[in-house]
């Protein structure tokens, strides 16, 4: 409808959840359907999440094979309370003076991130909410 | 086939925090929650309600990933590949109270019937607790 404004597909709940500077567990599948699961930073502004990853990784080659994926969120403090967030990639940015993952780094350590290892290539993972569900909707 | 974990990993699995599961879901997607987890004879053994998601997935595929992370050192973590092995009824919520009492020091606050408890094999052990592999 014109002129009503979009909801936000994440609840202000899951959006303050999403502001502590906790981990995301992204699951991806491997090629024979065995699920795999890692920690990562990320961030969540513009209605996007965001998050940043060596290309030699496992799980972004997944993410660009699938596009889907299952993201979760979880307050250590408050274990009830999590999310489970659904969401699609929805662009792939190179990040070769790796500022993104220094803006990942100083949010979560309050420093500049690692020097990359030698022949190391970052990218930027955009990734858009398609559904919350779990005890935070 | 099982493997043993390493005593670095034995040391990692007495800590307290939920672990992470992920199974997949009948189109193909993966399930992710939270669970009390504990690691006992060999096996990982976790519980929850005959009616959750998580627990249909496991069996059709029994095939599980759980993520151990210790919520204050984020760099400290291990994944575990496995599969359900074996699940039976939790008559009393015995299971789940001993687990309330890894996690809470109490008994479990919640009925305690319909519960089933689930025992995982570890069948491939990643992260960073072992070193990079």
């Amino acid at each position: 409808m014109a002129g009503v404004k979009p909801q936000p597909v994440l609840s202000p709940q899951v959006q303050r959840l999403a502001a502590l500077r906790i981990l995301m567990v992204v699951a991806t599948k491997r090629a024979d359907g065995s699920v795999l699961l890692n920690p990562v930073w990320f961030e969540l502004a513009d209605g996007y999440i965001w998050v940043n990853s060596n290309t030699r990784r496992s799980w972004p080659k997944h993410l660009q094979r699938d596009k889907d994926m299952t993201l979760l969120l979880m307050d250590p403090e408050e274990p009830d309370r999590y999310a489970q967030i659904r969401g699609r990639l929805a662009e792939v940015i190179p990040d070769p003076r790796h500022e993104f993952i220094d803006r990942l780094a100083r949010r979560y350590t309050g420093k500049q991130f690692r020097e990359l290892e030698p022949g190391e290539e970052r990218i930027t993972l955009k990734i858009e909410p398609l559904a919350a569900t779990g005890d935070l909707i | 086939m099982a493997v043993e974990l390493s005593s670095k990993m034995q040391e990692f699995v007495k800590e307290v925090f939920p672990a992470f599961i992920g199974t997949s879901r009948k189109d193909g997607s993966v399930e992710q929650v939270p669970v009390w987890f504990e690691f006992a004879d060999g096996s990982f053994w976790i519980n929850g309600g005959t009616n959750r998601g998580w627990f249909k997935h496991l069996q059709r595929d029994p095939r599980i990933t759980l993520l151990l992370v210790d919520p204050k050192q984020m760099f400290r973590w291990a994944q575990v590949q496995g599969r359900m092995v074996n699940w039976a009824e939790d008559p009393g919520g015995e299971h789940i109270n001993h687990l309330s009492h890894r996690y809470f020091g109490r008994d479990y606050q919640n009925p305690r019937t319909g519960r089933i408890k689930i025992e995982i094999e570890p069948l491939r052990v990643t992260g960073s607790i072992d070193g990079w592999g």
